[in-house]
């Protein structure tokens, strides 16, 4: 019963998260793919998933490494990088990208701005997660495995990542879907090459919402596969 | 051999001690809880870092500076064994080991497996073990790289006498077969003089009290060591 009644709740909450989708059934004229919009859009689409691919590459191989050193910081210096990172987070994506713009100027409207944004705005996701994620893995599991012969490289691979690697996919999920979403920083720093949510707006300020809703189905169904084989990987159980 | 000199700072005292161990003699460290035994394994181990001190095994230096933990050939097993929870029985106790493993390392697992009545839960994934089960696999996989160094804090804590019997005997006839040194501790005597003919007393940080154990039984340094001593 009590199962029963929390199913309930949970669907109920997911139901209403999903309901701006129904949007898109709503009438809003004939949806528009000519080539004046379908040909922007489809390069929008590659311009947003190859270059988030690049930039969750950075953010990985960047944010794993600091994520495993605050994780065994004391309190006092772990909340001293916890504050850092809590900026890149806290501060509106607008303002972001007019202070990224002001002090990387020379490199606006580029894939490397494109990238480089994307790494500032989900960085700071990425890690904190990870942190949590690495807390949950008790050092004295890691100090056993390495007193039985077992190398810092090798007790990451075989104790530490299999056991944070849920905590680890959902920091990447957010990462993921926090810098594919970019909107404010990315249309500052990288207006070109346009990504899916900066070429949303042209569609939508260009065309109006006709050439807005394929793209927004699009969005949809590219951006949500990637986190979500992540968890589905994570789900599986590792072996030694 | 073994030759340490630990000092480690507590809240309440400072644990100074020196211990020596022959090749394949065993020590007993017995004291009342919270008198530094724990502390002084530990820091052998490399599991924390004394504040001053050596520590020296078969002309190897542990410390300082300290040497990583993986290069330690030391076995160290405690209350809890610390099983990997994702992997299963088997996986834990051949962990130590090369990913290509011998058929000599198959058939000592097989060994180990049979010798601690491990069979029935091989596969099984060690987060579904029980606790007594789970001490018997923290053994097996702390003997399974064939350490020349044991190191034992009060891993029998919580047993019942049947299993603490059987891992005692266990243990005593892979030291046998093995020839590791061992240092144990634990706040059962009984236990102690199972494993090893020599112990030292420690009380705040310090040994007070070294010799065999009818000598300290004979003649024990203060009230609280005979209290301890004797049966309940």
């Amino acid at each position: 019963m009590k199962s029963k009644l929390a199913r309930a709740g949970a669907g109920l909450v997911a139901l209403t998260l999903l309901y701006p989708l129904s949007g898109l059934l709503r009438q809003v004229g004939s949806w528009r793919w000519d080539p004046d919009v379908a040909n922007p859009s489809l390069a929008s689409i590659r311009v947003s998933l190859g270059l988030t691919s690049v930039a969750m590459l950075i953010v990985v191989v960047l944010g794993t490494p600091i994520a495993i050193y605050i994780a065994r910081r004391g309190v006092r210096e772990r909340l001293w990088w916890q504050a850092v990172f809590l900026i890149s987070i806290l501060l509106p994506p607008l303002a972001l990208g007019i202070l990224l713009s002001i002090t990387f100027g020379r490199v606006t409207n580029t894939p490397a701005a494109f990238v480089g944004t994307q790494v500032y705005v989900s960085i700071g996701y990425y890690v904190l997660g990870a942190v949590a994620a690495f807390d949950g893995v008790p050092l004295m599991l890691e100090k056993h495995a390495a007193l039985l012969g077992q190398s810092p490289v090798a007790v990451f691979r075989r104790v530490t990542f299999p056991l944070a690697r849920l905590g680890l996919a959902v920091a990447l999920s957010v990462a993921w879907v926090r810098a594919l979403g970019e909107f404010g920083a990315v249309m500052i720093t990288a207006y070109y090459p346009s990504g899916m949510p900066v070429q949303l707006w042209v569609n939508l300020q260009s065309f109006g919402l006709p050439a807005v809703m394929p793209l927004l189905l699009i969005f949809l169904v590219t951006a949500l596969p990637l986190p979500w084989a992540v968890h589905l990987l994570a789900q599986r159980r590792p072996h030694a | 051999m073994l030759e340490a000199h630990i000092v480690k700072r507590r809240r309440d005292f400072t644990v100074d001690v020196h211990v020596e161990l022959e090749p394949g003699r065993c020590f007993a460290l017995f004291g009342a809880s919270g008198s530094g035994k724990s502390t002084v394994l530990s820091c052998i181990a490399g599991i924390e870092q004394p504040d001053d001190g050596f520590v020296r095994w078969d002309g190897v230096s542990f410390y300082p500076p300290p040497l990583p933990l993986h290069l330690r050939r030391a076995g160290y097993l405690t209350q809890d064994p610390y099983l990997f929870p994702h992997l299963t029985v088997e996986q834990n106790i051949a962990f130590g080991l090369s990913s290509a493993r011998s058929a000599a390392e198959s058939e000592w697992l097989a060994r180990l497996r049979d010798s601690l009545g491990l069979g029935d839960i091989w596969t099984a994934p060690a987060a579904q073990i029980s606790g007594g089960q789970a001490r018997r696999a923290g053994v097996a996989r702390m003997l399974a790289r064939r350490p020349p160094l044991v190191l034992l804090d009060e891993p029998f804590n919580g047993l019942d006498r049947q299993l603490v019997r059987e891992l005692l005997d266990a243990l005593v006839a892979w030291r046998r077969e093995i020839g590791f040194s061992m240092i144990v501790v634990d706040h059962e005597s009984e236990i102690l003089e199972r494993l090893c003919s020599r112990v030292a007393v420690m009380a705040r940080g310090r040994i007070v009290q070294e010799g065999s154990w009818t000598a300290v039984r004979a003649a024990p340094v203060d009230g609280l060591l005979d209290s301890l001593l004797r049966p309940l």
